[in-house]
């Protein structure tokens, strides 16, 4: 099965990449969660989420996210690893981080599960500086309003009558859902980045098609 | 037509059940919408028990009852479209029309199969999560953090029927929140904001043209015109200057107030002094400060001058022209560092001519020097008026 991928690209200061990221994946996320379950023999409830706003320093946007502070340390401490690598001296000002939903298919005998993604958000970010606080307060308002498109376009891709896995039998929930939280129970899903430099992606592969194309021409 | 064909499929629990839901999606949404423009943060907490569409949204009595009004007891599907309206007044009591959230139900349907009320269920609870997070990204959700008691409020409107959208100005955008389809059609929610924030002013009276004087620029009429000609005229200074409340309007004269022949007096403006006999207070002024500007040029030939300046106890800052007032409450000495520096400006500086002027020795001296080079030049001229006089072109 083909996880289904939707890619952001943006462009900013150094300073706003943590909370532009945390605002685009708490959005998803608060689509992505469901209450609590709370089972009673073979029934269950569901539990109610709460939802807080959050207003940015850097960008001109307030957010909603999940009220839950665990998810909420969660989400942060893996952008804030993402963004002193990009923003690091060793860095090229140029990466990807990415909120990837999965789900495990059981062990097979001597096998481990399986995660088989099968929604992938990706943010690619180049960073630019800039020189004065004029130039910063246009790109406070601008990335503020390329966000608020962002946010839009998630809500119209949550809306629509894609696939979400079934919610399962108790002894099957976690393979669908991340039950370690107390007060909500997202989809399983997992961050993950890189960085990239100006063209080393590109240039091997270019090499290898190149390759390739004159082993056959041959 | 066809969504009563659609809705005759249902059983009777499957109709009550949509019937509910779509009654508390309304409910919630109105809620939801009206909260966000509240002007402050909210942060609702978790909780293990069940709520509707297993979100906590805080409900507001007064909303609860606007909606159910509007909802008016009846089939919450038959009526929809619904409308939330959010609006802007100004403490002058002009109103603005920001935004029209509508929930509507088009008769486009699905070929459903199976239980489908979970999924309805679970769909409207995904929509009413993205109506949280779209209502803190329009316009007016910055408008409603910035609102105030003196500066203006924000307001709601329920009410059933299409949105209003010519309220909203020109250029006004749509945004669909979501939608869902269900089986007598599909719901959608959707948002209309006004883009143009400008307030035109409510018009009050039949005739809003702006008043226009066509001599608004006649030069004749200007300020500075009129003041030139009161300083000559005397007729024009009566009738249009006025004289302060408790000002005396009545003054003698003394003879040391009378101005001597002073040397060069035709280079200084002229003035009407034969008038002075009615004594108008405004005159008086123009008498000062023609006394005060002689002071100030410093020819130093005059003698009378520094008895007219002993003498002039009720002269203060007085200055040749009527752009320093007289301060209350000030110093009445002129010679204040403020006074000083104003008049050292308000003229030009006085000429080297006269502030040194040659004894007659000197000056006798400086005619035999002269005479002297003349003479000693005169060969010089000579050659030059021959030069002049053997031009070939000489016309």
């Amino acid at each position: 099965m083909n996880a289904r991928s939707q890619i952001f690209e943006l462009t900013m200061e150094g300073r706003q990449v943590d909370e532009a990221v945390a605002s685009l994946f708490h959005t998803i996320l608060f689509h992505r969660s469901v209450g609590k379950f709370t089972y009673d023999g073979s029934n269950y409830s569901v539990g109610t989420i709460g939802y807080t706003d959050v207003d940015c320093d850097f960008i001109d946007l307030t957010y909603v996210c999940c009220t839950s502070s665990r998810l909420d340390r969660t989400i942060k401490k893996e952008i804030s690893c993402f963004s002193e690598l990009l923003r690091g001296n060793e860095g090229t000002g140029m990466g990807q981080i990415s909120l990837e939903f999965f789900q495990k298919k059981p062990s097979r005998w001597l096998f481990q599960s399986e995660c088989i993604p099968w929604e992938v958000w990706t943010v690619r970010l180049e960073l630019i500086s800039l020189s004065n606080e004029d130039e910063r307060q246009v790109c406070r308002e601008k990335v503020g309003e390329i966000l608020t498109d962002k946010i839009l376009y998630i809500t119209e891709v949550m809306n629509r009558h894609d696939y979400v896995p079934k919610v399962p039998n108790q002894s099957e929930l976690e393979h669908i859902f991340d039950t370690s939280y107390h007060d909500i129970q997202p989809y399983l899903f997992r961050l993950h980045y890189s960085l990239s430099g100006p063209s080393s992606g590109t240039s091997v592969g270019s090499a290898m098609k190149k390759l390739i194309k004159e082993t056959l021409s041959l | 037509m066809r969504l009563f064909i659609m809705a005759m499929k249902l059983t009777a629990q499957e109709k009550k059940e949509l019937e509910k839901f779509t009654k508390f999606l309304i409910l919630k949404s109105a809620q939801v919408i009206v909260n966000s423009r509240l002007g402050y943060k909210i942060s609702t907490q978790c909780k293990s028990a069940s709520d509707w569409f297993n979100i906590a949204v805080p409900d507001l009595p007064e909303v609860l009852a606007d909606a159910k009004k509007a909802l008016s007891d009846e089939v919450a599907l038959a009526r929809l479209p619904l409308c939330v309206e959010i609006s802007l007044r100004t403490t002058e009591g002009d109103v603005m029309v920001l935004e029209q959230w509508c929930l509507g139900i088009l008769p486009e349907t699905y070929e459903y199969s199976g239980p489908f009320i979970q999924t309805v269920y679970n769909r409207m609870g995904v929509l009413l999560k993205s109506l949280v997070s779209v209502t803190r990204v329009t316009p007016a959700y910055k408008l409603s953090r910035r609102q105030g008691e003196d500066t203006y409020v924000l307001l709601y409107r329920i009410y059933v029927g299409e949105p209003m959208l010519h309220v909203l100005g020109d250029g006004y955008k749509v945004l669909r929140v979501g939608q869902l389809c269900t089986p007598i059609g599909t719901m959608h929610l959707t948002v209309s904001y006004r883009t143009k924030m400008t307030i035109s002013p409510t018009t009050a009276g039949k005739d809003n043209s702006i008043m226009l004087k066509s001599d608004h620029f006649n030069t004749n009429l200007s300020p500075r015109h009129v003041r030139n000609k009161q300083n000559e005229d005397k007729n024009a200074v009566n009738d249009g200057m006025k004289i302060g409340a408790f000002a005396c309007r009545k003054r003698e004269y003394k003879p040391e107030f009378i101005l001597p022949e002073v040397p060069l007096s035709n280079l200084l403006p002229k003035r009407k002094e034969e008038n002075c006999e009615e004594n108008d207070l405004i005159n008086d002024e123009l008498e000062h400060s023609k006394t005060s500007t002689i002071k100030d040029d410093r020819n130093g030939n005059s003698p009378s001058e520094s008895l007219i300046t002993s003498n002039n106890t009720t002269t203060t800052v007085s200055t040749s022209d009527d752009f320093i007032m007289k301060t209350p409450f000030a110093s009445r000495n002129a010679n204040t560092e403020l006074g000083m520096f104003y008049r050292e400006w308000q003229s030009a500086p006085p000429l080297q001519t006269f502030t040194h002027i040659p004894t007659l020795a000197e000056q006798v001296q400086d005619l035999a020097k002269q005479l002297e080079s003349f003479e000693s030049d005169m060969n010089k001229y000579d050659d030059m008026l021959l030069t002049l006089c053997q031009s070939p072109n000489n016309n």
